[in-house]
């Protein structure tokens, strides 16, 4: 049982979040799949889908490696190998923002391997003007004619509503991401994580539910600072807490994260615009930038102030193994933190391998220099 | 680990490239000493025509790469990038350039000069993500030069709408505007158009010379396709129709003689995938044993024509539609492009450089494989390798595969 009862729900969420959409389908429900959280959830949800970030597993890719060679990141070989695996059966269609090689690559194998999936790729600008603004809002304009094409309907009133449900609920993770930032948030980073986990892997407004309960039940717990020298994890996708709790037991505490499935997914809850799908579109444009999407010279200043604000004493690169955009800005964003005087230790993620235990050796390092 | 080797050339226009490409770097030396401004930018976009229709020296980085690995420089380096935290999984064409413009990018020993150092930048949004992140370092290591940030939409060339046609023509606007700014140059819309004439008489000319590599025997292999240098550097030029229209002439000259590659053609072969740039004599090695690389797939990118009626927008077109071509398309468009090569080609057997520095062309040919056999009866063979690394490269394998492949290939001819 776990400490928090609010959490339990997360847990079997993210546990059973196959069986769950399984079972929303027979109801008659239509799922859409996505891989990158640049992929505008709240279009794809006001046209009557479920959107549902694509989970990957551990273990190997014994059936993708036919498919694609071993040199791409796990997370999108192993997505694969669950899909060969009849893990996402479920799933009416992938509708993807375009964000790396390897993304763009795999979605190509995925709608060749089934052809029966709608698979859209959104190309998002990388600029941000006046000219990619509108070029944004006709790449949106054109995936609602997708969904709908697919079965799906669109209204801007069900736009607006899905805004404000999916801009609520991320208002409340970043929230909780501060209280973090700030050592006052009654739980564990690895806590968040499956909390985080679970937002990608059901239904929002059950989701906001569940997460309004949280709240509660950790506002009627005393705040207290967390122990642990704070440090940032930054990185990419991160799926699996168990890190995340290894980094905690090693007396260490991540106060902050820089990660696509953490703090980037959720920041800014939301953007203004004149209408529901500009306000998509905005949002887009002011997200909380991946390396992907940015040059080194936009994100270095960001990734700076979030060591800044929340206190971290050192930062932990978690990359998914051959992960170009990150490794690829690797030395400047390091470089940077040099100059900060803020030491960094990169550990790359290989799911089919696991942790292995150097790379538990090099924390522990990492953890005594800093003084944990 | 992977020997250097040199390709044999018998084209005696091929033989001529030497000069095209010892020209075009003291042209960019030059400009640089004539205070002509100099611009980086990454190859396959519609810049380059704008570059030369203002009298602007367009410098390709991602070229320059090529002549490193040639030149045995490029391990050098490796060195430098991966001391610097670049991770070897990164391409190489990322290490290798961040390596070159990091060591002393014009010292004694770097062939043709090395590169002028650049006034400007053409940094992009677009393309794969190596290419934008090596200007995204360049912006670091040059802060004087000026930068534009160009942005073009990632879309598969059968996915193209009139919104990622009209965004890219607004972004070539923004460039002529910016270079215009930057430079005091003002563009000539009539130079422009001669530009984009010329840039679509090269892919013209481009498409005749690898249409005549369907004459049995085949005229020349993939060992020459150096002379694909004219199509990224010297495009919208006379100086690239001109080369180009000699190449076509003497190859047309040859297939019309019959005069093949190798005396004996007994098998026609398809690459798919960047060369090994490091080791272009791999193509002659599939020679000895009576095969001859005939087609490939890289070509394709320059296989493509320009309306000169609307030069804007064509060059719009060209930069949407480049990169695409070899990498973003989808695995059903790449299926028939490879599929109807190999048929127009006669290809008897296909070798699929699987890439460890390109991703993008890389992901996927397991799908395009699966097809050549099924639907055509076409054997491959898959060869571990890098376009730029030959550290990821053995030639020993390469050996063993390929010869095993080449028997079976004429076993089948024979039986």
């Amino acid at each position: 049982m776990h400490p928090h009862a609010a959490m339990e729900p997360f847990l079997e969420a993210v546990q059973y979040r196959r069986q769950r959409l399984e079972g929303a389908v027979s109801r008659g429900e239509k799922v859409i799949g996505y891989f990158c959280t640049y992929t505008p959830v709240e279009l794809i949800h006001a046209c009557g889908f479920l959107p549902v970030r694509i989970w990957a597993r551990t273990g190997p890719a014994e059936k993708a490696c036919a498919q694609v060679p071993g040199f791409i990141c796990p997370y999108m070989q192993l997505s694969l190998e669950n899909a060969l695996s009849g893990e996402f059966l479920f799933l009416s269609g992938v509708v993807q923002a375009y964000t790396c090689d390897v993304a763009c690559g795999c979605v190509n194998i995925w709608k060749a391997t089934f052809p029966d999936l709608l698979v859209h790729s959104i190309p998002l600008p990388y600029n941000v003007s006046p000219e990619a603004g509108a070029y944004l809002r006709s790449c949106l304009e054109e995936t609602v004619e997708k969904l709908v094409s697919a079965g799906g309907t669109y209204s801007d009133e069900a736009l607006a509503e899905s805004l404000d449900l999916y801009g609520r609920i991320r208002g409340i993770l970043s929230a909780l991401h501060e209280q973090r930032a700030q050592g006052t948030l009654a739980m564990t980073s690895a806590d968040l994580n499956v909390v985080a986990q679970a937002f990608f892997a059901m239904d929002p407004v059950h989701y906001l539910m569940m997460l309004e309960r949280l709240v509660a039940d950790l506002n009627s717990c005393r705040s207290i600072l967390a122990p642990g020298i704070p440090v940032l994890v930054s990185g990419s996708v991160v799926e699996d807490a168990g890190i995340i709790s290894l980094v905690e037991a090693l007396g260490l505490r991540v106060a902050a994260d820089d990660l696509c499935t953490g703090l980037r997914a959720f920041t800014p809850a939301s953007a203004a615009g004149q209408n529901p799908l500009e306000q998509v579109g905005n949002r887009i444009m002011k997200r909380f930038p991946c390396p992907a999407r940015s040059r080194q010279s936009q994100r270095i200043p960001l990734v700076l102030d979030l060591v800044k604000s929340s206190g971290a004493q050192g930062v932990i690169f978690l990359f998914q193994k051959f992960c170009t955009p990150h490794l690829a800005d690797y030395p400047a964003v390091c470089g940077a933190l040099k100059d900060a005087g803020i030491p960094s230790i990169l550990l790359e993620l290989d799911g089919n391998a696991g942790m292995e235990a150097q790379a538990l050796t090099r924390l522990e390092t990492f953890a005594g220099m800093v003084g944990a | 680990m992977g020997s250097t080797g040199k390709s044999k050339k018998r084209l005696s226009t091929a033989r001529e490239l030497t000069r095209v490409v010892t020209d075009y770097y003291l042209e960019c030396h030059r400009a640089r000493a004539e205070g002509r401004p100099v611009g980086w930018m990454p190859p396959m976009n519609g810049g380059i025509e704008i570059f030369y229709a203002m009298d602007l020296q367009p410098v390709f980085p991602e070229n320059w790469s090529p002549v490193c690995a040639a030149f045995s420089l490029a391990p050098g380096h490796f060195e430098i990038s991966e001391g610097m935290g670049y991770s070897r999984d990164l391409c190489g064409y990322l290490r290798n350039i961040v390596g070159y413009v990091h060591s002393d990018m014009n010292g004694p020993g770097v062939p043709l000069g090395g590169l002028p150092e650049p006034d400007m930048l053409m940094s992009f949004g677009g393309g794969c993500v190596p290419a934008m992140k090596i200007f995204q370092i360049l912006e670091s290591r040059f802060p004087r030069a000026k930068v534009f940030r160009a942005d073009v939409p990632q879309v598969a060339c059968e996915d193209i709408r009139e919104h990622h046609v009209d965004y890219a023509v607004s972004e070539i606007h923004r460039l002529i505007e910016f270079l215009e700014r930057t430079t005091g140059r003002k563009l000539d819309q009539e130079r422009l158009h001669r530009t984009v004439e010329l840039s679509d008489a090269a892919c013209r000319l481009w498409d005749e010379i690898m249409s005549l590599r369907r004459c049995r025997p085949a005229p020349i292999s993939a060992s020459e396709i150096g002379i694909m240098f004219v199509m990224v550097t010297r495009q919208g030029t006379q100086t690239a129709v001109d080369f180009l229209t000699r190449v076509r002439d003497e190859v047309a000259e040859r297939a019309e003689q019959g005069i093949g590659v190798i005396e004996d053609e007994l098998v026609r072969l398809f690459w798919d995938n960047i060369p090994l740039w490091y080791n272009m004599g791999l193509f002659n090695e599939f020679e000895g044993l009576g095969g001859v690389v005939v087609a490939e797939t890289y070509s394709a990118a320059w296989s493509l024509r320009l309306d000169a009626s609307d030069p804007v927008r064509a060059l719009a077109l060209k930069s949407l539609m480049s990169y695409s071509l070899v990498s973003c398309l989808s695995i059903e468009r790449r299926k028939e492009m490879v599929l109807k090569a190999c048929r127009d080609y006669g290809i008897d057997g296909a070798v699929f450089h699987r890439n460890k520095s390109c991703v993008p062309i890389t992901l996927g040919q397991d799908e395009i494989i699966r097809a050549l056999d099924e639907e055509l009866g076409i054997p491959s063979v898959t060869i571990d390798a890098d376009h730029m690394d030959s550290r990821n490269f053995s030639h020993a394998q390469f050996k063993a595969r390929t010869d095993a492949f080449m028997e079976m290939l004429l076993a089948r001819k024979n039986g």
